[in-house]
């Protein structure tokens, strides 16, 4: 294996690799910094690229792409509080307001850094322990994911707000929202009025820009006509001071990220979220948080990066794609000649260790590319707010409008912009809502399958063959009495 | 000399003259065309769409690009093309349980028999029944064995009902009046990923993608779809009595009905060269796809053939 290591590691070394790394990295962020487009879009779309590529420059140009529209997704995030994604969510809630105070490259530096350390090291964990993080994802299934969402949710609601009470029931607002639609399992139209356009339920695209920019921009419109910018400076950069302040944030986060990666259909979304959340438990004043914090941000995008490593496990050690990112992966490594399964360690280890060899490079020169081009995004904000806030306001429909060409997707849009706006008078946090949003499909399908695999009786079977799942659920009243203490009555 | 020349012009005139009635769609296609997929990104279709507009921009003169419409089980994106003009620059890149099974469990906004007409079928993915290597279902007798033995006991993990794996695994319990716990799982993907960690006992794959798991020991598969044996020793579908057109996913190009005669012909050339083309054969047969064409007219056959089929098993299954 160290001999298949250390040739990939000569594969891997080539100019046309790196060349193309940096034109899928470039690419991706491009994408996903431009609301509506996917990062899964461009994948798609720059897919058969590959097929006439050399696999080892083919594939890292695709998990270039990748890479490079996940931290694509927090520039908008960060700049004009427009997440393009649930993953970005987290990222906003500091970044924005870090941004109003003038400091958005301080913003996006720390995003930058936290994602690449997030990544390298979970890619690189994943490289060293791939045998026996392939024997745990086999461990979980339905009942156990049921049993991590509803976890998940539970810990989000306790410790997103200052009131629990009222993220409790924005989440299970959310949460009723998700139902909306054809019911996933049984096929049954739930709270449609008949609509056709509601049959595939509530779309995240519209309620995303509606919830977070919609409000912000009516902020600065009505705030006042005489404010010139929404922020004069864009601010000095990071330092590496810090960075180090954060470090430890950005371990823990990686550590939560790379185990959330491991369980599969957990995702970013969750990552983002609990390792949020856990850096606001640690913290000796949880109060900023929410309020500018870098180490928010650092905590949020640490997470969510460090997540891909391990979902790429089940499709190199099975062929197995768990998503759909992975599924263009799949096709592309199939397209190129490499089967992905059990034998595709002896059969071509050391292309499987060149690309993964890459895959670390592309991060390295990810850092060296996103640093150049931050003062260029930064500058965003120093656009006079009378050309800005049309600007803005174009790319939230057009990027609603974008997504799948649907008029009813606009009026989603401004139902959720209105929606957002009075929940901010009220002071009720819109966050615990979309986490409620995202979360309830899958925690409603995985209830439905173990309730499928229990053949109706669920008890029975669950204490037959599921008690790892059972002790999880046992387990969340106490977690979250516990954190509800230290968090749910801090002052605010 | 001069004379012939003359006539020559005239005859072209003429033809010009005639063809004038048509000229709307001589030059077809003169704009790119777009190929509406109604499901999400990454999918086999997805993966197959994009081979497929690879190449054929080389025999249109015209670029095809997909369009990803999911949502509500195919039926956002299938609306979208039967509301479309008819004039052949959009198309549905579909397969036959959308198409055709569709109709029957849903209340749908079109009609998938009026509304459309099938251009091409480019291929068909044959699925397989798949156990674990150490199941103790060594041929396809003895799961159904096991499955009438224990009525509902045995766990079949699909990926979503009325799908691709869900679809077959019902005719097989239907033809063998067998019942099966049909389990849901988003995708192909983690249905197998739940046979093999032991949460299911059976599931359906396509085994053109499973090379790397049957060579490595870890699955077995009991019987394939097709009308000829996929592996030299285990049988076909219609050989252990499920007969009929089942467990074939038939990927097909579809136009809005209306679409004139020359735009069909001028698409349907153009596959019948894709075909045939050696950088599409090589690709599609890395990714394990087959490559057959069936065109329009021959397909329309099928389709009603599916229809029936469909309805009779719906009904069986609903206990209507």
């Amino acid at each position: 294996m160290l001999e298949q290591l250390i040739t990939g590691f000569g594969m891997a070394f080539r100019v046309d690799t790196f060349l193309m790394m940096s034109a899928g990295l470039f690419a991706g962020m491009l994408v996903g910094a431009l609301p509506g487009f996917t990062t899964l879009l461009a994948m798609a779309i720059l897919l058969p690229i590959s097929f006439f590529l050399d696999p080892i420059v083919g594939i890292p140009f695709l998990l270039g792409v990748y890479k490079g529209g996940i931290f694509g997704g927090s520039i908008p995030a960060i700049l004009v509080s427009m997440p393009g994604t649930g993953a970005a969510v987290a990222t906003s809630r500091d970044g924005y307001k870090l941004t109003k105070q003038g400091k958005s490259r301080k913003a996006l530096d720390m995003a930058l850094c936290s994602s690449v350390f997030g990544d390298t090291v979970s890619d690189f964990f994943t490289m060293l322990m791939i045998f026996p993080i392939a024997f745990l994802v086999m461990q979980f299934g339905p009942p156990e994911l049921f049993a991590v969402l509803l976890l998940s949710l539970v810990i989000i609601a306790v410790t997103s707000g200052n009131s629990p009470i009222k993220c409790l029931v924005m989440m299970l607002f959310g949460l009723w929202l998700s139902f909306i639609g054809t019911d996933p399992l049984g096929g049954v139209e739930r709270f449609t009025f008949g609509l056709f356009d509601l049959r595939s339920g509530i779309p995240l695209l519209p309620m995303l820009i509606g919830l977070f920019a919609i409000p912000e921009i009516a902020n600065v419109v009505m705030k006042s006509s005489k404010v010139q910018q929404l922020s004069a400076v864009t601010g000095e950069r990071m330092t590496f001071g810090e960075f180090r302040r954060c470090f430890k944030t950005i371990c823990r986060s990686t550590v939560i990220g790379t185990c959330v990666g491991i369980v599969p259909g957990l995702g970013q979304v969750v990552a983002a979220m609990m390792g949020y959340s856990a850096a606001k438990n640690a913290s000796d004043h949880p109060e900023t948080f929410g309020e500018g914090e870098l180490e928010g941000i650092a905590a949020a995008e640490a997470a969510n990066n460090a997540v891909n490593g391990p979902t790429m496990v089940p499709l190199l050690t099975l062929g197995i794609p768990g998503d759909n990112v992975t599924a263009i992966l799949l096709g592309a490594f199939v397209a190129q000649g490499l089967r992905p399964g059990p034998q595709l360690f002896e059969e071509q280890g050391a292309t499987v260790f060149a690309i993964l060899v890459a895959m670390v490079f592309a991060n390295l020169l990810f850092l060296v590319i996103g640093y150049l081009s931050i003062p260029f995004f930064s500058r965003i904000v120093q656009i006079k707010t009378s050309i800005l806030v049309p600007v803005v306001l174009m790319f939230a429909f057009a990027g609603t409008f974008v997504f799948r060409s649907d008029n009813f997707d606009l009026l989603m849009l401004v139902a959720f912009g209105v929606f957002g706006l009075i929940a901010k008078a009220g002071k009720f946090d819109v966050m615990p809502m979309v986490m409620g949003f995202i979360l309830g499909s899958p925690l409603e399908y995985a209830f439905g399958q173990t309730m499928a695999m229990g053949n109706g009786a669920l008890l029975e079977f669950m204490f037959q063959e599921r008690l790892g799942a059972i002790s999880v659920l046992l387990s969340i009243p106490v977690i979250g009495y516990l954190l509800w203490r230290r968090l749910g009555r801090a002052p605010a | 000399m001069f004379s012939s020349t003359l006539k020559k012009l005239a005859l072209a005139s003429g033809l010009a003259m005639a063809a004038l009635g048509t000229a709307a769609y001589a030059d077809y296609p003169e704009r790119p065309i777009t190929m509406v997929i109604p499901f999400g990104p990454g999918g086999s279709h997805d993966l197959n769409a994009r081979v497929i507009t690879s190449i054929i921009p080389t025999y249109l003169e015209q670029a095809m690009i997909v369009r990803l419409t999911p949502g509500a089980g195919g039926q956002i994106g299938t609306q979208e093309v039967a509301n479309a003009n008819p004039d052949g620059y959009t198309l549905l890149f579909t397969h036959n349980y959308t198409d055709m099974l569709t109709q029957y469990v849903e209340n749908l906004p079109y009609d998938p028999m009026e509304d459309f007409i099938p251009i091409a079928r480019v291929n068909a993915a044959p699925i397989g029944v798949v156990v674990r290597a150490d199941s103790p279902y060594e041929t396809f007798e003895d799961l159904v064995a096991a499955a009438a033995a224990d009525p509902g006991g045995l766990r079949m993990a699909h990926s979503g009902n009325w799908g691709a794996l869900f679809v077959p695994a019902a005719q097989i319990m239907q033809s063998h009046d067998v019942v099966m716990n049909l389990v849901p799982y988003q995708g192909g993907g983690p249905a197998m990923q739940a046979l093999l960690s032991g949460d299911a006992d059976v599931t359906m794959g396509f085994p053109a993608t499973l090379g790397s798991l049957i060579d490595a020991g870890e699955i077995r598969i009991l019987a394939t779809a097709g009308e000829e044996r996929m592996f030299d020793d285990i049988p076909t579908l219609t050989e252990v009595g499920v007969v009929g057109d089942v467990g074939d996913m038939h990927r097909v190009l579809m136009a809005p009905a209306g679409t004139p005669d020359e735009v069909v012909e001028t698409l349907t050339a153009a596959f019948r060269e894709l075909v045939n083309d050696t950088s599409f054969t090589r690709m599609m047969g890395r990714l394990g796809e087959s490559i057959e064409l069936i065109e329009g007219d021959e397909y329309q056959a099928m389709r009603e053939q599916q229809a029936v089929a469909y309805e009779a098993l719906v009904n069986s299954l609903t206990g209507q």
